[in-house]
């Protein structure tokens, strides 16, 4: 179990890679967001994109993903879960085509009390995708809630 | 069916609303195993001692099952080509199994591109069950082609 307290700003971990497929792609998109230039490979040649795209939405789990993977594998046994109030400014700043490979990152850049509740704490983290080259396609503040230690007494 | 909509048919202040989605038990874990494999939103006894207190769908699902009554209701019936992100995303409340979910659309603000044939419609997308709002999201501005004869 990782407690609030033992968080660290600036640590940073590197979550893995994931290469993204036409068919992935697709079905994501016809599930949660079947615009034609998530779903239908001529329309979307046609489109602004010249091409599929991933949604947004679709790179934003990837992430989720690998992160669960990576919490799950730190040491001190069970995971804590990760659970969350919501996240901002997300952006998708480049389109994800099939057969793209991206990295994914996270880094703690702050941590927040929370008056209300003293058995948790909120840690603010930095998150990104990027290309092998370096740039970037996607990054969002995320905010995840971790367990206090009780202090006692 | 009424003609795609472009830009100028949006003004601050208009809402629309869509739905019902039914978000099952099976969506729920379809979702979790491919994208958000946690306990508690995999299985009703590990999730009811958690602090969201029984199974509920990933905020990831959620999110994106606005994305998808927006698509579908609005943006597929626009001149639209995309959005950039989203400014905000606060879940407010679990989402169940058992949902019925619709969403609405709030137009934030509109602006037109000062030289392009394009404008800027900035939107609030609130997420409703049977009971409460489940999810508030402001999404960045997507981009709509304004009509030939404006």
């Amino acid at each position: 179990m990782t407690w609030w307290e033992d968080i660290v700003a600036g640590t940073r971990a590197e979550l893995g890679s994931y290469t993204f497929t036409k068919d992935e792609i697709i079905a994501f998109a016809r599930e949660y967001d079947p615009q034609p230039f998530h779903i239908d490979p001529p329309a979307a040649a046609r489109s602004v994109f010249g091409g599929l795209i991933a949604s947004g939405w679709h790179t934003v789990a990837i992430w989720m993903k690998l992160a669960v993977a990576h919490n799950a594998k730190q040491p001190g046994g069970e995971a804590a879960p990760m659970i969350s109030p919501g996240f901002e400014n997300l952006r998708w700043l480049k389109p994800v085509r099939p057969g793209m490979t991206l990295h994914y990152a996270t880094e703690v850049t702050g941590k927040r009390a929370l008056a209300s509740r003293p058995e948790r704490g909120l840690v603010l983290t930095n998150n990104e995708a990027r290309e092998a080259d370096g740039t970037l396609v996607m990054s969002f503040t995320g905010k995840v809630f971790a367990p206090r230690r009780q202090t006692g007494g | 069916m009424s003609p795609p909509r472009y830009f100028e048919d949006f003004h601050a202040g208009q809402k629309f609303t869509f739905g019902g989605y039914d978000l099952t038990k099976e969506k729920i874990l379809a979702f979790a195993r491919a994208f958000d494999p946690q306990p508690h939103h995999l299985d009703e006894e590990a999730a009811s001692q958690t602090l969201l207190g029984g199974l509920s769908a990933s905020g990831w699902q959620v999110g994106a099952i606005a994305m998808r009554l927006c698509a579908e209701h609005l943006l597929n019936h626009t001149h639209a080509a995309g959005g950039t992100g989203v400014d905000e995303c606060r879940w407010l409340k679990p989402a169940r199994p058992g949902d019925i979910l619709r969403l609405e659309v709030e137009i934030v603000a509109v602006s037109p591109h000062p030289r392009r044939p394009v404008g800027f419609v900035k939107m609030a997308w609130n997420l409703f069950n049977q009971r409460e709002k489940v999810a508030h999201i402001v999404t960045t501005p997507i981009i709509a082609r304004r009509s030939a004869g404006a």
